[in-house]
């Protein structure tokens, strides 16, 4: 098995509450634009809270009229990607590479809102009243194996759902094939749809920023930060074997450096404070790229405007980074496109290459009052212009998973 | 680099059996594990069987003020993984470089019933937040390593009824990669009402006994279970002395990328030869296929196309059986319990049948060891298994 098969990152398709397409994405971060609008997906009387990061789109302008009746949003919002994704790195499927191509998407509540209608149909209605063809729809892998089907990729197919870590496992597991000489060219990123099914979940834990009265805010690191904007997203990166890149002529975006996964057993649905398992994944990541801290220009952070998270990741950057912590920049870009669960990993991931290619740093928007256990360099408000070599980006889940994955400028 | 991977311990639960002794015991009696469904109200549906685990008991695993906060995906998980790892004879505290996977079609979905229950039946306003909490599908495998205080990676994936296959595969090549020495593996559903209700819509559902390759099976039958697998890397296990089942040496991912409830001939048997050509293994020294083998009329007829395609000449003379005759379909655990008996065979040179099996169907033509278990040298097992979306997961085990 060949294992010293490198990693890069050669197209990138998006579809987030601040643009569509990555050159869209890419300028909305720079200029901080948020994301947030009033819910129009469901009807949100019951809850306190009335806005999320809903994504206005057309399927039809990415994929046709043919075949989209059955299929559910999330589907729909992920095959968009896909598509935006292949155009961008041109990587053409053919019957003869078709096996050597896979996919890997990180979705955890992605069917969420098909199997919770499916079940309640057949409850209310009686099962004989329930629609057979979205059955289809209700296993979490239909975002996935929607990909595979409508561009004919048949090497693999492979759907994770590590809740916050997701999409960035699902990178790490793209990029494991295609080490293995399993794959050439994976389609990795993840997938989550707003829908009324997710957003009572959060809101019944309290995890909604605004769900207690207040105006809802997204402001990561800020001393009155106090929940999440959910949103929706979909992020979808063309991961190639380096070698097979060149030689297509295929333009290399960025370069996966290193990735690692680490459980934090002290977490059990409430961030550990001290972070270890986080800590964990972001040294093994760095040790895996051969890289110090020092190496890093850019920190993407998880970061999604809670207590608890926000503080913890800024704990485990000083822990790990040491006096070099407080002058690497961190940033959150969830204040601006919110909080998308299974997709933000690769959102986030997204976001990185485009600081690379661009040579911009995004800023964590609506940052004003300053906590004093989160004392870090966040980019306050305006987009910085930097040239980045490396970036690290992170994921947590408060039931225990970390991911850190590193990129790197292709030289 | 190459490192090799063995499996040291088994964790069942099932039907037919709680721990590999009596479940292995059952299934070369040919035992079925197909009851009256209890879990759900099925008096408004087509059938009414399926294969639930009546005498599961949480609180012989878990503390019983705890277990009420998890999904029953979640406990019978956590039930077949203390089987497991207990039979692997482990000290978690000695050997702390253990990763988790599970495989799962719908995850803990009995907690998005319960609401739709509270929401649709009851008319409930406020859901508490101990339902929500068992909604994440990660809840699963953190639970696993939380419990076991396990650091390295936790996952879980979700590719339907192919699921077990997938993460077994995962952990394996996390040991060949030297990420981790010890893999935690396995699948875990729970019988799930709307699968039922789906399942019956598409008149997939047998109504009385499930009956792979038979020319008159009418279906699959839902059921649910846990299997668990200790995945170690060979010097590990030799090096704490530890019991080995069998060897895997590899497994093959295919996507048919053709229809979401339809398989293809094409996609299985480009599956079983990435699988072969990973493991380095001819065609000839394959001694027993555990098939899909749901009982559907098209499962059953496309995997025996595959195995024909893949076998040539060969193919009528090598043992395929599908333990979904006895089972039903597990769903996200059926591959990881079907690899646990490919483990079992390598070992014991004893092959499970096929139950209920009548009449022959030449679209069927295979030996799939109808009715009796057979004994039968294995040195090479294959284990098949397929999924909605089309995505194909085949593993090679070898007889330690």
């Amino acid at each position: 098995m060949a294992v010293d098969r490198d990693v890069v990152i050669t197209g990138i398709g998006i579809l987030s509450p601040i643009g569509i397409g990555k050159d869209s994405y890419w300028e909305g971060l720079a200029q901080g634009r948020t994301g947030f609008k009033k819910i129009s997906l469901f009807d949100t009387s019951g809850f306190n809270v009335h806005i999320a990061g809903e994504i206005d789109f057309d399927p039809v302008q990415f994929l046709g009229k043919k075949g989209l009746r059955d299929l559910d949003r999330s589907i729909k919002l992920v095959n968009s990607a896909a598509k935006l994704a292949l155009d961008d790195s041109r990587l053409e499927i053919t019957e003869a590479n078709s096996p050597r191509m896979g996919v890997a998407i990180g979705t955890t509540f992605g069917s969420l809102h098909s199997i919770s209608q499916f079940d309640r149909t057949g409850l209310i209605e009686g099962p004989r009243s329930v629609n057979p063809s979205h059955f289809p729809n209700t296993v979490i892998n239909s975002p996935a194996s929607q990909i595979s089907i409508r561009f004919n990729i048949k090497g693999f197919n492979t759907t994770i759902s590590t809740g916050f870590c997701a999409s960035l496992d699902a990178v790490s597991y793209a990029a494991d094939f295609i080490k293995l000489n399993r794959a050439d060219a994976v389609l990795a990123g993840g997938i989550e749809e707003l829908c009324e099914e997710t957003f009572l979940g959060f809101h019944t834990l309290g995890c909604l920023s605004g769900a207690y009265g207040s105006e809802p805010i997204s402001c990561p690191f800020d001393a009155r930060r106090n929940g999440i904007i959910l949103s929706e997203g979909a992020a979808v990166l063309v991961m190639e074997e380096k070698a097979h890149a060149a030689q297509r002529g295929a333009t290399i975006l960025a370069q996966i450096a290193g990735y690692a996964n680490s459980f934090d057993p002290f977490a059990d649905r409430r961030f550990n404070p001290e972070g270890a398992g986080l800590k964990s994944a972001i040294c093994t990541a760095l040790k895996e790229a051969s890289l110090v801290p020092r190496d890093i220009d850019y920190i993407c952070s998880c970061a999604n405007s809670t207590k608890e998270l926000d503080k913890m990741e800024t704990q485990v950057i000083k822990d790990v980074f040491g006096e070099y912590a407080y002058q690497a920049p961190v940033s959150s870009i969830k204040s601006m496109i919110g909080e998308s669960y299974s997709a933000s990993g690769a959102l986030s991931l997204a976001a990185a290459v485009g600081v690379i290619k661009n040579g911009f740093i995004p800023p964590t928007v609506n940052y004003k009052e300053k906590d004093p256990e989160c004392g870090l360099d966040y980019v306050p408000n305006k987009s910085r212009e930097k040239r980045v070599n490396k970036v690290l980006v992170t994921s947590a889940d408060p039931y225990g998973q970390n991911t850190a994955v590193v990129i790197g400028r292709h030289e | 680099m190459n490192r090799r991977v063995v499996i040291t311990g088994l964790g069942v639960i099932s039907s037919i059996g709680i721990g590999w002794k009596e479940f292995w015991e059952n299934l070369q009696q040919g035992k079925s594990g197909i009851t009256p469904i209890s879990s759900v109200d099925t008096s408004n549906h087509f059938t009414h069987l399926g294969g639930e685990i009546k005498n599961f008991k949480p609180e012989e695993f878990i503390e019983k003020g705890r277990a009420s906060f998890l999904s029953r995906a979640t406990q019978l998980a956590f039930a077949a993984t203390k089987l497991a790892v207990a039979d692997a004879k482990l000290n978690i505290s000695k050997n702390n470089n253990i990763c988790v996977c599970l495989g799962t079609t719908n995850g803990p979905t009995q907690a998005i019933e319960h609401i739709n229950d509270l929401i649709a039946l009851h008319n409930e306003k406020e859901i508490n937040s101990q339902s929500i909490c068992k909604i994440p599908t990660n809840s699963a495998p953190a639970f696993l390593s939380t419990e076991l205080r396990l650091c390295n990676s936790n996952f879980i994936i979700s590719t339907a009824c192919a699921a077990g296959n997938y993460a077994i595969g995962y952990g394996y090549d996390q040991i060949v990669l030297g990420k981790s020495d010890i893999a935690i593996v396995g699948g875990s559903d729970p019988f799930i009402r709307f699968a039922f209700t789906g399942f019956n819509q598409f008149s997939a559902v047998a109504p009385e006994k499930c009956q792979p390759f038979d020319k008159n099976r009418k279906g699959m039958q839902v059921a649910e279970g846990a299997g668990i697998l200790v995945l170690e890397s060979l010097e590990n296990a030799l090096k704490r002395n530890a019991p080995i089942y069998a060897e895997i040496l590899g497994y093959g991912l295919s996507c048919d990328a053709f229809h979401m409830t339809t398989s293809t001939v094409e996609g299985i048997a480009a599956c079983m030869r990435k699988a072969l050509k990973e493991a380095d293994i001819t065609i000839d020294k394959v001694d027993y296929i555990s098939a899909h083998g749901t009982g559907t009329p098209t499962n059953d007829k496309n995997e025996c196309a595959a195995i024909k395609a893949v076998f040539g000449p060969r193919y009528k003379s090598i043992p395929v059986s599908s333990i979904k005759s006895m089972l039903g379909h597990t769903m996200g655990a059926a591959s990881a319990i079907e690899t646990i008996t490919c483990a079992l065979v390598v070992k014991n040179d004893i092959i499970p049948p096929t139950i209920n099996f009548e009449t022959p169907d030449p679209e069927c033509d295979i030996d799939c060891v109808p009715n009796q278990a057979r004994r039968h040298a294995v040195n090479i097992a294959l284990n098949n298994s397929y999924a909605f979306g089309g995505n194909n997961a085949c593993l090679v085990m070898k007889k330690w």
